[in-house]
Order: structure tokens, then sequence, then C-alpha cells
């Protein structure tokens, strides 16, 4: 029987999971937009985006748009390969399930 | 880790890859409230133009429908992050929309946009590029449904009655502007309204 995958814990966090899904199919995005996509609270999602950051999986931007502060997220090419990852050992997990 | 997780939850992770994916590529649904008003711009410079008789009903009426598109656009558009997929779709848009001003524009002030079956024919062969453009793009049945009922309004216009024609162009943009738009409108709604908050 060949050894089933681990799921990365970063990537697993369904928050976490959701900002990096949402961030790989876009150039970047905005605090805010992260926010209404994912209905979280600004301390929850601030912490969770602070724990990506850290693992290097997004980059952030602040500048000022209309002297108004303005925070981007993008996803970095290590985020990128981590949610492939993650994705492929998911599937192997689920196996014929997925369909089901 | 795999050890408590059920196969349920490993099934909702994916599930939530695919719907945060997509919600990110989302455009054209986010946009039925522009389908709408184009089709009641439409509506009311007909109707302004057939009972009023004046030749400022359509210049005058996209005049403001150009307005008030460009201020709702920008509130709507808001913080929604650029992406190709997005840049793609509005570029076909915003080329129709300066073809179609320059060229009923030039027609208009050169005194020969006089054959109401040309005009007819012309926007409904335009719109249908770009419906079936964005709906090629987008794989997005409902939309090229749209695409041929435009195609086919230019190809009827060119044969029937100046009524028919009308009618063909009335019917049209009911169909692929007011219900598309509103479909639009209300495939939005649900999508925000199934998908709750998302914890950590």
């Amino acid at each position: 029987m060949p050894d089933l995958p681990e799921l990365n814990p970063l990537v697993h966090g369904r928050l976490r999971l959701a900002l990096l899904s949402l961030l790989v199919g876009v150039e970047e995005a905005e605090f805010t937009w992260l926010r209404a996509k994912t209905e979280a609270t600004d301390g929850n999602l601030g912490a969770q985006l602070l724990k990506l950051e850290e693992a290097g999986y997004v980059a952030v931007e602040k500048k000022f748009v209309l002297r108004k502060p303005q925070t981007l997220y993008r996803i970095t090419e290590t985020g990128r390969q981590a949610l492939t990852e993650y994705v492929r050992a998911l599937k192997q997990l689920l196996g014929p399930a997925i369909d089901a | 880790m795999q050890d408590h997780t059920t196969e349920q939850e490993l099934k909702d992770r994916l599930s939530l890859i695919e719907s945060m994916i997509a919600e990110g590529r989302r455009n054209t649904e986010k946009w039925g409230w522009m389908f709408v008003l184009w089709g009641v711009a439409y509506y009311v410079a007909m109707a302004w133009s057939a009972w009023g008789h004046s030749a400022r009903a359509w210049p005058v009426t996209m005049l403001i429908a150009v307005v008030v598109a460009i201020a709702f656009a920008s509130l709507k558009a808001g913080n929604h992050p650029g992406t190709t997929l997005g840049r793609a779709i509005g570029s076909i848009w915003m080329a129709l929309g300066i073809s179609m001003f320059l060229l009923f524009l030039a027609l208009g002030l050169s005194g020969r946009l006089t054959d109401q079956h040309l005009f007819v024919a012309v926007i409904a062969a335009m719109l249908g590029m770009a419906n079936g453009a964005s709906a090629l793009i987008l794989r997005w049945k409902v939309q090229f449904a749209c695409a041929v009922v435009w195609w086919v309004a230019a190809v009827t216009t060119c044969f029937g009655t100046d009524a028919q024609s009308m009618i063909v162009f009335l019917v049209a943009i009911f169909l692929c502007q007011i219900v598309f738009g509103i479909y639009g409108v209300i495939t939005e709604a649900q999508e925000r309204k199934r998908r709750g908050p998302i914890h950590a």
C-alpha cells in the first residue's frame, strides 16, 4: 500500500486555504476584497494573512492611493507551489471518493 | 493529521478551493446590472425617438447611459482585483462601446443614419460579437445564447418590414439585456447567499 501524503497544516486551515485559493486567481488583492469574499473578521483575517506572509506564501505591499492606505496581497511562487502540492495530496487522499 | 480528518472534511476543502478560485475569476455576473441599464437605455431612446420625433433622442440617452454606467462602475468595481481574464472581457466591451459611439455619431452627423434596418443590423451584429467573444472566453452557455439571439436579430432585420425589424430589436433587447442582466444579478446574489462566512 503506498504511503499517504501529509497535508500541509499551514495550507489546510479553512480561512488560509480560502485566501490562497482566492489569490491564485488574481494578480493582487486588497485586504477589503479578501474580507468581503471570505466574510471573515478583520482580526482573524489579519492573523491568518500574517501566518501566510511569515511562511512566504503571500507577499504584502502597503501603499497610499488618494491619501488612503491600501494593503495589497499577492500569492508568491512558494505559495502557489504549496497550494498545488496540497491539492495533489488532497486528491491522492480522497482517491476514488473524489467523484462520490 | 489524516487520522483525524474525515473524508467529508477533505471534500469540503476541495470544494472550498474550487469555489474560491471561481470567486476570484468571477466577472460577468457582477455586471448584470450593466446589461439591464443599457437595455433600459435602448428602450428609452427608442420610445423618445418614436413618440418625441427628436433627433437628439439616441445621442442624449446614450450619453446619459454612459455617464451613469461609468459612475456606477467606479463605485461597484471598487477594490476588485485585476485579472487577465477580467481585462480580456473588459477590453471587448470597451472596444465595442467606442466603436458604436464613433460609428453612430459619424453616421448621425453625416445624415447617413436613415435606414432603420441597417441601424438595427449593425447594433445587433456588434452586440452578438461582444457577447459571443465573452461567452467563448468564459465558456458561458447562457451568454452564448444571447450572442445567437443578436446574430439572428441582425440577419432577420435585413429582410422584414420596418415594424418587424423593430419587434425583432425589442425582443432581442428584452432577452439579451433585461432578462440576461437580471439573471446575472440573481446568480451573483444566490452565490453570495449560498457561501457563508469562512472561519479559520
